[in-house]
């Protein structure tokens, strides 16, 4: 190992450390000793962490009130930052919350991050251009049981339990913190981007596996038969209409395609 | 993605800053400027000032879409950029990270910066990154390190790149050479341009208790092509380079010594945090503008 490497290893373990291992490496002198001058860097990697992941998780903020910043802590000392973006240590939250106690005793939390994240990572996604009505509309009527519907990338579901999304908009909103619900039956939120701005909204029961299945590459006539298992003959048609129009408003339709 | 078309007064400022260059060389004087930051986005659109170029923080922009790129592309409309990294870890024995380098060249060739910045420092090691400007040790082989380094970034930008010396709060026992001995040898070998934060002189000089003047007279004068100025915390011991407050009258001092050492250098108020109205900012720029153009007329 060079003198270089070794130094760096010593600040690292030094600026991650409660408190610096002794070091001969640094110099101390009448200004400050080698304890206050490390001090600096190392309440700096932790203020700088925690203020990145509470921008990007205001919806965990509001679900976990004045546990939040213990549950960064606690974060932080796990996981070391290890992307140039500091706004990238986000990315394994969720993951955190979902295994560590004694958060992983309230599942909502992960389910909260994931939610925080999925919007995060879809503000500064690639962008992609949106299929209009009047394109959809020139489909031969032929060509519609094998018409693919080629969804935004950016597109993410979300399965919970809980009104995570409630979580999120008074955050959003500035709003009073909801109270918790968990419901019986698990629900899919949707994240998306139309132009600049991120949506997320919680999908009917009967949207979600259509719209899951239009991400799988599913052509339209079989995302006719799933939609056809939660209505009847007559229902059906009119709710898929309406659902390609709300996916078309939405902008996530990014293409057209045949299978 | 595509590079945004220049619009004609933007072609303008450009042409008008190529045909002022410094002996620098190539790189173009821009005059007075800011660092770009969300909470001045619309205030600065809407009343530009006298704010004559912007520099923005590279990694902010090292996205693949949405709002970030939107709001770039109508500043590059405006204002000529530069960019200014905070994360190229340039002094780090980890290796370069190539994703890192790629995205800063598309970037670059997006919109076509003056120049490219970053920090003599390094930001992480074995994989960790502290999101912090880490000093060197002031060494023969930390200098080789970083210089073979420099050259080889250089090489992939296919531009020369400033070194921005950093505010420090520990020194190495091994430490060969002062800060400025160990920035002058590098710019000189690496063949790069050096942006001068002053506040960072006075702070590292405070900390260390060297002399900011020896630290000035020591820097060469063809090397250096931009200025920060910024505010700092008094600690308890140390002072602290916190880039939130306005600039303090030591550092206007020092900022009135480098004007002396340095020439006509493009100049820029940096604020990171606890953010003020930007007529404020504006205030310190035109504060910077009064205290230089006389000298420079003087030595004219």
């Amino acid at each position: 190992m060079s003198a270089l490497q070794a130094i760096q290893q010593q600040m690292l373990q030094a600026v991650l450390a409660e408190k610096a291992p002794p070091t001969n490496a640094i110099r101390s002198d009448d200004i400050a000793d080698v304890e206050s001058r490390l001090a600096i860097y190392r309440h700096g990697y932790r203020i700088r962490l925690r203020d990145a992941l509470r921008t990007e998780f205001s919806g965990l903020q509001c679900m976990a009130g004045q546990r939040f910043d213990a549950l960064l802590d606690k974060y932080i000392d796990a996981h070391p930052s290890e992307h140039y973006n500091i706004r990238w240590h986000g990315s394994g939250v969720a993951a955190f919350l979902a295994y560590a106690r004694p958060w992983r005793d309230k599942p909502q939390l992960a389910e909260m991050a994931r939610l925080d994240w999925a919007i995060s990572t879809a503000f500064d996604a690639a962008n992609e251009t949106s299929v209009g009505m009047a394109e959809l509309s020139s489909v031969p009527p032929d060509a519609w049981a094998n018409l693919q519907l080629l969804m935004q990338e950016n597109l993410q579901l979300l399965g919970s339990l809980y009104n995570i999304d409630a979580f999120r908009r008074a955050a959003d909103n500035g709003a009073p913190r909801p109270r918790l619900r968990r419901f019986d039956q698990a629900h899919q939120v949707m994240v998306w981007r139309k132009g600049t701005t991120v949506h997320y909204r919680k999908l009917d029961p009967d949207e979600w596996p259509v719209l899951a299945a239009a991400m799988r590459g599913e052509p339209f006539a079989s995302l006719c038969v799933t939609l056809a298992q939660h209505h009847d003959e007559s229902a059906a048609m009119p709710r898929m209409v309406a659902l390609l129009q709300g996916w078309l408003e939405a902008g996530l339709i990014r293409g057209l395609a045949t299978v | 993605m595509s590079t945004c078309p220049a619009p004609s007064s933007y072609a303008n400022n450009v042409a008008m800053a190529m045909t002022s260059t410094t002996s620098s060389g190539a790189l173009p004087y821009l005059g007075y400027g800011l660092g770009l930051r969300v909470e001045h986005y619309e205030s600065l659109l809407a009343n530009p000032g006298q704010v004559e170029w912007l520099e923005v923080v590279s990694e902010n922009y090292m996205v693949s879409g949405g709002l970030p790129l939107v709001w770039l592309d109508r500043f590059r409309e405006r204002f000529p950029l530069v960019m200014h990294g905070v994360s190229l870890s340039i002094g780090s024995t980890d290796p370069l990270d190539d994703d890192y380098l790629a995205r800063l060249a598309a970037l670059a060739q997006r919109i076509e910066p003056a120049w490219v910045s970053d920090h003599l420092c390094w930001t992480g090691v074995q994989g960790v990154n502290l999101h912090d400007l880490m000093p060197l040790p002031y060494t023969e082989e930390a200098l080789d390190h970083v210089v073979s380094r420099v050259k080889r970034v250089q090489d992939t930008l296919k531009r020369r790149i400033l070194l921005e010396n950093v505010s420090s709060y520990v020194s190495f026992a091994d430490s060969q050479l002062t800060e400025w001995e160990f920035l002058a040898a590098i710019a000189e070998r690496a063949d790069c341009m050096i942006l001068l934060d002053i506040n960072n002189v006075h702070v590292s000089a405070m900390n260390h208790g060297f002399s900011s003047l020896d630290y000035l007279r020591g820097i060469p004068v063809s090397r250096v092509h931009q200025f920060h100025l910024a505010g700092y915390e008094e600690g308890e011991k140390l002072i602290i380079d916190t880039h939130d407050a306005p600039v303090s009258n030591a550092v206007w001092d020092l900022y009135v010594e480098a004007v002396r050492r340095f020439g006509r250098v493009s100049t820029m108020i940096e604020r990171d945090d606890n953010f003020p109205p930007l007529a404020e900012l504006m205030a310190e720029l035109e504060h910077a503008r009064q205290l230089a153009e006389p000298l420079l007329r003087d030595a004219a």
